[in-house]
């Protein structure tokens, strides 16, 4: 299987040229390789730099040190081969504004046509096809302020996939959606990653999400700290990714991570009646007790 | 029925046709940009554009470029060229890029940053029209007037209303785009810095066209209230664009006949119509709103 994305030695800073000597940066020397089809979860506290990588990624940031490489091409290259899907968070988006799910994902699949350029027939189909990809076509011509956050959520996915990408970056998907719908849609990620063999790169601070809907997870903050199936996690390995985020609010923290087939206690990892666990139960707690 | 007399009498029709004239290329220009401005919370950078105006205003007076012109037997006034309406725009599309460039997220927040503008431009247009020669009234470029529009200022307002209808639809998508999803529109090869500038410029023309009739004041009105009227009544692309431009249309040539038959300032009366129209949205989508909930109430 070859390579999707290829970071080698990535460095980046946000500082001046000059005041970058010796200024704390804010990814440091990011080497890592997503193979084609897999499904990468990048876990990591606030302003661990996730949005930073996943702006490389789109080209929209140059890194200072090392390069990216996406499907063997600069990342500018690739987004504007629109081999990039991207999916923001939904909470970004102005929902006042007159449009409908179908207006949206049209828009996706139109937005680099020339101005007199109408939507093609062969755009239509793939419009038509992303939002019965990621089923919504019941709420289609729904007005987007009116959606609930899972169904925006399909809409925005359907945006990134009427392009037909192969490659889709999701960044914090699931932030305002309860836990039944951040379910629903680690395993709609799952269908449509094997449905259109696609990478996905999914940049979250949540673990349930990465657990739930990723093969392998890398650990981010600032610098990468594993890479793994989240199965692998290691309770040092989360203590020391989210130790800023986490010390703040709890003080001396413990970390108990392990896997629901490893679990004696029948309370955890329940609630998953079709079967798809959460593999890895998180427990933070103060005093060094779980 | 005095509109009827002065749009079909010799003696008044050329005076007040040019007005009326110049009033629908306003409300076409006002109604494309009014959605963006309501739902991109630009109603106050766009009144801060428009009292940049006065500024403008009177830099353009101080380097003489307002003549004093006789026209038919009624009254003197000013009559502009196209360097007043360059220099004029040029002066609003500063004040908008200046915004931009002295706000920050710590001491001075963008509205701090209009707030700045708009009374440092009213100053010194206040200012350099007192030492300039003699031109346009406070009154007149505050309120507008009908008696200040000639046939050269109509055919500049509809020379804009095309040329800004025209970028409006040449990048409708991109700028939707960045009205739905600022934060995402540059992953799609949309640059937000872009359609922000491409905004501020199209706000800064129609302001500009808009100010002989409406009046700096009140120009910022017809560039928020058809948008916020059209909004009331539909979710739907087309219908809200639709809305925003029979509202425009609506208001200005209902405030002009207003201002024909009861002897108001057209800026005064044409704001005056377009917000009892969006109180009137208002209400019925209150209403209907309520109805809806006692409907689901009694279900």
């Amino acid at each position: 299987m070859s390579d999707a994305i290829v970071y080698d030695n990535v460095s980046y800073s946000y500082a001046p040229r000059t005041a970058r000597a010796g200024a704390p940066r804010a990814l440091e020397r990011i080497s890592l390789k997503v193979r084609e089809g897999e499904r990468l979860g990048i876990l990591g506290p606030n302003g661990g730099g996730k949005s930073t990588l996943l702006k490389l990624t789109l080209g929209l940031l140059s890194q200072q040190e090392g390069t990216i490489s996406v499907f063997g091409q600069s990342p500018t290259q690739a987004r504007d081969k629109r081999l990039i899907g991207y999916v923001p968070q939904r909470v970004d988006a102005e929902l006042a504004f007159p449009l409908s799910g179908r207006q949206v994902v049209q828009l996706g699949a139109a937005i680099a046509n020339k101005p007199w350029q109408r939507l093609s027939l062969e755009q239509r189909e793939d419009v038509h096809e992303a939002l019965v990809t990621v089923g919504a076509q019941a709420f289609a011509e729904k007005h987007v302020g009116a959606m609930s956050g899972g169904q925006l959520q399909r809409i925005l996915i359907a945006r990134a996939l009427a392009s037909k990408p192969k490659l889709l970056l999701l960044d914090e998907p699931t932030v305002g959606i309860d836990p039944a719908g951040q379910q629903q849609f680690a395993s709609l990620l799952k269908q449509i990653a094997a449905e259109k063999q696609l990478t996905v790169v999914i940049v979250s601070h949540d673990l349930r999400t990465i657990a739930a809907g990723c093969d392998r997870v890398a650990c981010l903050s600032r610098t990468l700290h594993a890479h793994t199936a989240p199965e692998g996690l290691t309770p040092a390995v989360l203590a020391e990714v989210f130790k800023h985020d986490v010390a703040a609010i709890f003080g001396e923290l413990h970390v108990d991570a392990h896997k629901a087939s490893a679990c004696t206690d029948p309370t955890h990892h329940h609630g998953h009646g079709d079967g798809s666990h959460a593999p890895v139960t998180i427990t933070v707690s103060k005093g060094g007790s779980s | 029925m005095k509109t009827i007399q002065y749009l079909t009498d010799p003696l008044y029709s050329s005076l007040f046709w040019p007005g009326v004239l110049a009033g629908i290329a306003m409300a076409l220009l006002a109604a494309g940009l009014s959605v963006f401005v309501v739902v991109k919370r630009l109603s106050f950078i766009g009144q801060g554009i428009s009292h940049a105006a006065f500024g403008g205003a009177g830099l353009a007076a101080i380097l003489g470029l307002s003549a004093t012109f006789a026209r038919g037997a009624m009254q003197e006034a000013p009559l502009y060229g196209i360097p007043q309406f360059a220099v004029i725009t040029l002066f609003c599309l500063g004040a908008g890029l200046l915004v931009g460039l002295i706000a920050d997220k710590e001491a001075t927040r963008e509205d701090a940053a209009i707030g700045i503008i708009l009374v440092a431009s009213m100053a010194l247009g206040a200012i350099l029209l007192k030492i300039a020669p003699p031109g346009p009234t406070w009154e007149s470029l505050l309120f507008g007037s009908l008696y200040n529009i000639g046939m050269q200022d109509t055919v500049i307002a509809w020379t804009l209303a095309l040329g800004v209808l025209l970028t409006l639809w040449m990048t409708r998508r991109s700028l939707i785009f960045w009205a739905f999803d600022e934060s995402a529109s540059p992953a799609f090869g949309v640059s937000p810095r872009t359609m922000k500038f491409v905004l501020l410029t199209l706000l800064a023309i129609t302001t500009v066209a808009s100010m002989k009739l409406a009046g700096v004041v009140l120009a910022t009105a017809i560039l928020v209230l058809p948008g916020a009227i059209a909004l009331q009544v539909s979710t739907r692309l087309v219908p809200v664009f639709a809305i925003s431009f029979g509202s425009a249309l609506a208001g200005v040539l209902a405030g002009i006949v207003l201002s024909f038959e009861l002897d108001w300032s057209p800026g005064p009366a044409i704001v005056t119509v377009l917000t009892g129209a969006f109180l009137v949205a208002k209400g019925v989508r209150m209403l209907r709103g309520r109805a809806g909930t006692h409907g689901v109430a009694a279900a």
